[in-house]
């Protein structure tokens, strides 16, 4: 059975145009005009049990609005989803007990307490027994490594330490399915390469279907087996990690800048700018070995700055989409 | 008029203006955030008209109560309880500013803060003031009839008693919000006031007070905040009275400055020494 | 039954973690009870000043206004002290902070107000009962009837602020229509009935049940009348149950808050 199963979803919001002048505004007031917006349209997918799926898009794509309507926030304007075989919208309180989720611009937890309180809370909410939630708490509890910040109010804590302590509240009730809507936002990359180990080993451990949205395809690099990519509404995108690793993050870019002129020819792979002394190279790691490319290009001169990039999501986003416009377009 | 006059002057009219616009910003800002100001006008509209209620139940069988008739009364109250609804927030907001550091940044200007603020304080109240005094009006029309106004003298006194109360009040309540440079929960000070202000002659004229409570009531600000200008409009105490109320108005709003300009010059050199 | 025992532990525990929101912030928990006793305070003084001048308001005597104080003080405060979130339903809506409440497995509006407590209304709360014990007559009879009164006071409260609060799904912004609803609420709860025209009367048995609240609960406390309770159950009942499924008609128009809008 599927864990999630989505067919031809669409969300769309009616929103009221506010115009500019006070004439205008006085007449808003009376006849208000609106515009529908469709936040996403048509989508259809299926994540199997134990999946670990990334949900990708760039800002605005649709990705939470998709997710709230998985956890059952949101209800469909058309299509049909269902969780765990359960309908989102109509058996809500049903599926919130089996489903956690954890938004990263959203805390679950009391602000002005301490985790533990908040922990003891979300247990008498997700009614479990006492007994089961003293075993629960000091397992996550290790696992997560946030004993020190137990009894210190939420307020207090760093963002990195009051992401874990989401996690881990988040799956006190032992979840089958967890939803993560963008839980790396605004952690620094130290953390964020914790969050990923914490992810990564919950998924492997307790088998829990994880359903990871992100704009950041670094981030889940890592975690996820497959990746779903929408853009605009709809699914453009859905494949193994594996694949589209091979297609679009085996690109980097690489800048680099010496202290005095250097010869920027690299066997077989040419600058795609340069000056006198600095230039950027887009390397393709399926031709190309980046620790020989970083190699020759520290041996070539005194080297002033060094920096390498993944392509921007929504870069490798326009590529695909170009691409398979084109091949539509060829099929024809 | 020598150069270096000249220069003064120019200077000072300068400084002037930088205070005009601070006013006529706020003034802006007020009328166009109308929002939350709906909300004063409508707990003003609401209190004049229980108090009104009130006053129409107990003057039933009766004509006057310490030589106020009912209309009388119910114009008193729609005048006392105008400076403090016309600048209410005034000390939320000024509090907020202290502890959220905003005040820091504002302490680097070129300008006197005290006046700064004072300036802001009455674009908000100018803007403020009159809709809420056209509304008291109006419902003073409904309730008591037309306004025991006699005289253009009466009115001008009137709308400089109202002037002198709200800077009274801001600059109070400005001197209270600045106790946060020093204490954190700075809100008991500011209710303290607020509710003796209440009492010392908003809710009631100061004569209605039993004996002890009205010679009190007279050692303090608050009958210069709410009772001058509501007893001259409501019960005109003739040309001498109502000059003698203008002046008692006018030394409690110099004293409320000074105080301010003490308070400010004692907070600053604190937020010098926090590193502010 | 396991479901109301699960539901009874969790609002249980609820309330234990909102106690100790108020242990947690003590110090703004004094000042405030301190400056609502204050404002408490001045009206008692101006009703002591007046009904010593005039004898009695509207049939009121000092003592009658003051259990009135009494009454809707503990009501109001117990609205807010066990369900914080009464008059933030508009914002948690807008702000798309129902989210949160949507994911748990609970009812979405008892989850919503049981969540919060506001500091200041458990001074309320106590002071009514402050008041109860200085008024002269003070019986167990007396105090268990108002015991019983503020409970149902303090269902009619959260009641008609949920449903003026729920307006906010119908309408985008609805905190002005809202605080309006309190501010209606509570001017004519605090002063007597009759003062008010006989043309206005009929509003506070109905859109704004200011007599269930004050006037009838009044009348019970004077005359010690338990027979005044069933009726007076019944109401609550009624508002209660038209303010849940206002809000649950209201929950199907939720955008998951206005950030959809900013993105336009």
């Amino acid at each position: 059975m599927s864990a999630i199963s989505v067919q031809r979803l669409s969300k769309s919001f009616r929103s009221k145009v506010r115009p500019e002048g006070l004439g205008s505004s006085l007449k808003s007031l009376i006849a208000p005009s609106y515009r529908e917006v469709e936040a996403v349209r048509e989508v259809s997918f299926e994540v199997e049990e134990g999946e670990v799926v990334a949900f990708l898009g760039p800002n605005g794509a649709g990705k939470s609005t998709t997710i709230k309507m998985l956890t059952g926030i949101l209800r469909p304007s058309s299509g049909y989803c269902s969780v765990l075989g359960l309908d989102p919208s109509r058996q809500r309180t049903a599926l919130a007990r089996s489903i956690g989720a954890v938004f990263g611009q959203r805390s679950q937890l009391w602000f002005h307490l301490p985790p533990s309180d908040s922990f003891r809370l979300l247990g008498a909410v997700y009614e479990i027994e006492p007994e089961v939630l003293a075993r629960r708490v000091p397992e996550l509890v290790e696992r997560f490594g946030i004993g020190p910040y137990m009894d210190m109010p939420v307020r207090k804590l760093s963002l990195g330490e009051r992401i874990r302590c989401e996690i881990a509240a988040s799956l006190l009730h032992a979840p089958k399915v967890l939803f993560l809507d963008e839980p790396t936002i605004g952690l620094d990359l130290v953390v964020r390469r914790e969050v990923r180990a914490l992810l990564s080993e919950i998924a492997r451990r307790d088998g829990t279907t994880v359903f990871i949205t992100s704009h950041d395809l670094g981030d889940i690099e890592r975690v996820c087996k497959r990746a779903i990519i929408i853009h605009h509404g709809g699914v453009v995108v859905d494949e193994s990690m594996k694949e589209l690793r091979h297609r679009s993050l085996s690109r980097k870019f690489i800048g680099v800048k010496y202290a005095s002129p250097v010869d920027f020819e690299l066997g077989g792979l040419k600058p795609v700018k340069r000056t006198e002394t600095a230039a950027s190279y887009v390397v393709d790691t399926n031709e190309h070995r980046l620790p020989e490319v970083l190699r020759a290009l520290v041996g070539r001169g005194e080297l002033e700055d060094l920096t390498v990039e993944d392509e921007a999501l929504e870069d490798i986003i326009a590529r695909i989409y170009a691409a398979g416009a084109s091949t539509g377009e060829a099929g024809l | 008029m020598s150069g270096s006059e000249r220069r003064a002057f120019r200077g000072l009219r300068m400084k002037a203006r930088k205070y005009a616009v601070a006013a006529s910003v706020s003034f802006r800002e007020r009328t166009a955030y109308g929002g939350s100001f709906l909300g004063t006008a409508l707990a003003y509209a609401l209190f004049v008209f229980v108090f009104s209620r009130i006053w129409g139940t107990v003057y039933a069988g009766r004509a006057d109560i310490d030589g106020y008739t009912r209309a009388q009364m119910i114009w008193y109250f729609i005048v006392a309880e105008l400076p403090g609804m016309a600048l209410s927030g005034v000390f939320w907001s000024l509090s907020q500013d202290m502890k959220s550091g905003q005040v820091a940044y504002l302490l680097s200007r070129p300008y006197s803060f005290v006046l700064y603020s004072y300036a802001l304080g009455a674009g908000k109240a100018l803007a403020n003031g009159p809709i809420l005094l056209a509304i008291g009006c109006a419902l003073g029309f409904l309730t008591a009839g037309p306004p025991p106004l006699s005289s253009a003298g009466q009115g001008a006194g009137l709308v400089l008693g109202l002037l002198l109360a709200g800077s009274i009040y801001y600059l109070l309540n400005l001197a209270i919000a600045m106790t946060a440079f020093w204490v954190e929960e700075n809100a008991a000070f500011f209710w303290i006031f607020q509710k003796l202000a209440l009492v010392a002659g908003t809710l009631v004229p100061i004569e209605l007070l039993p004996g002890a409570a009205r010679r009190a009531a007279w050692l303090t600000p608050f009958p210069a905040m709410s009772y001058a200008p509501a007893k001259l409009l409501a019960a005109w105490p003739g040309t001498g009275g109502a000059l003698g109320l203008l002046g008692y108005q006018a030394a409690w709003a110099l004293l409320a400055a000074l105080a301010c300009q003490a308070i400010y010059a004692l907070g600053r050199s604190r937020l010098r020494v926090n590193g502010g | 039954m396991d479901r109301v025992k699960a539901y009874l532990r969790f609002l249980g525990t609820s309330f234990a973690v909102n106690v100790q929101a108020v242990v947690e912030y003590r110090a703004n928990f004094l000042v405030q009870t301190f400056g609502m006793m204050l404002n408490n305070a001045a009206f008692a003084f101006f009703w002591a000043v007046l009904i010593g001048k005039v004898g009695n308001v509207g049939g009121y005597g000092f003592a009658d206004v003051m259990l009135i104080w009494a009454l809707v003080s503990s009501s109001f405060g117990l609205s807010h002290a066990a369900f914080g979130n009464v008059r933030s339903i508009g914002q948690i809506v807008q702000r798309g902070e129902l989210d949160l409440y949507l994911l748990q497995p609970k009812d979405v509006l008892l989850n919503v107000l049981a969540s919060r407590t506001v500091v200041s209304a458990w001074g309320d709360f106590a002071y009514g009962f402050l008041v109860l014990a200085l008024l002269p007559g003070l019986s167990p009879g007396r105090f268990a009837l108002f015991a019983v009164l503020i409970v149902i006071g303090a269902a009619i409260f959260t009641a008609t602020f949920a449903a003026a609060e729920s307006l906010c799904f119908f309408l985008g912004d609805a905190t002005g229509i809202s605080s309006a609803v309190t501010e209606f609420m509570l001017s004519f709860s605090l002063y007597p009935e009759s003062i008010f025209g006989r043309g206005m009367r009929w509003v506070f048995y109905t859109i704004l049940p200011s007599a269930y609240i004050a006037y009838v609960p009044l009348a019970a406390m004077k005359a010690l009348d338990w027979g005044l309770i069933p009726p007076l159950l019944g109401i609550a009942c009624l508002y209660a149950a038209a303010s849940y499924g206002f809000f649950r008609l209201g929950l199907r128009r939720y955008e998951s808050g206005n950030q959809m809008g900013a993105r336009i």
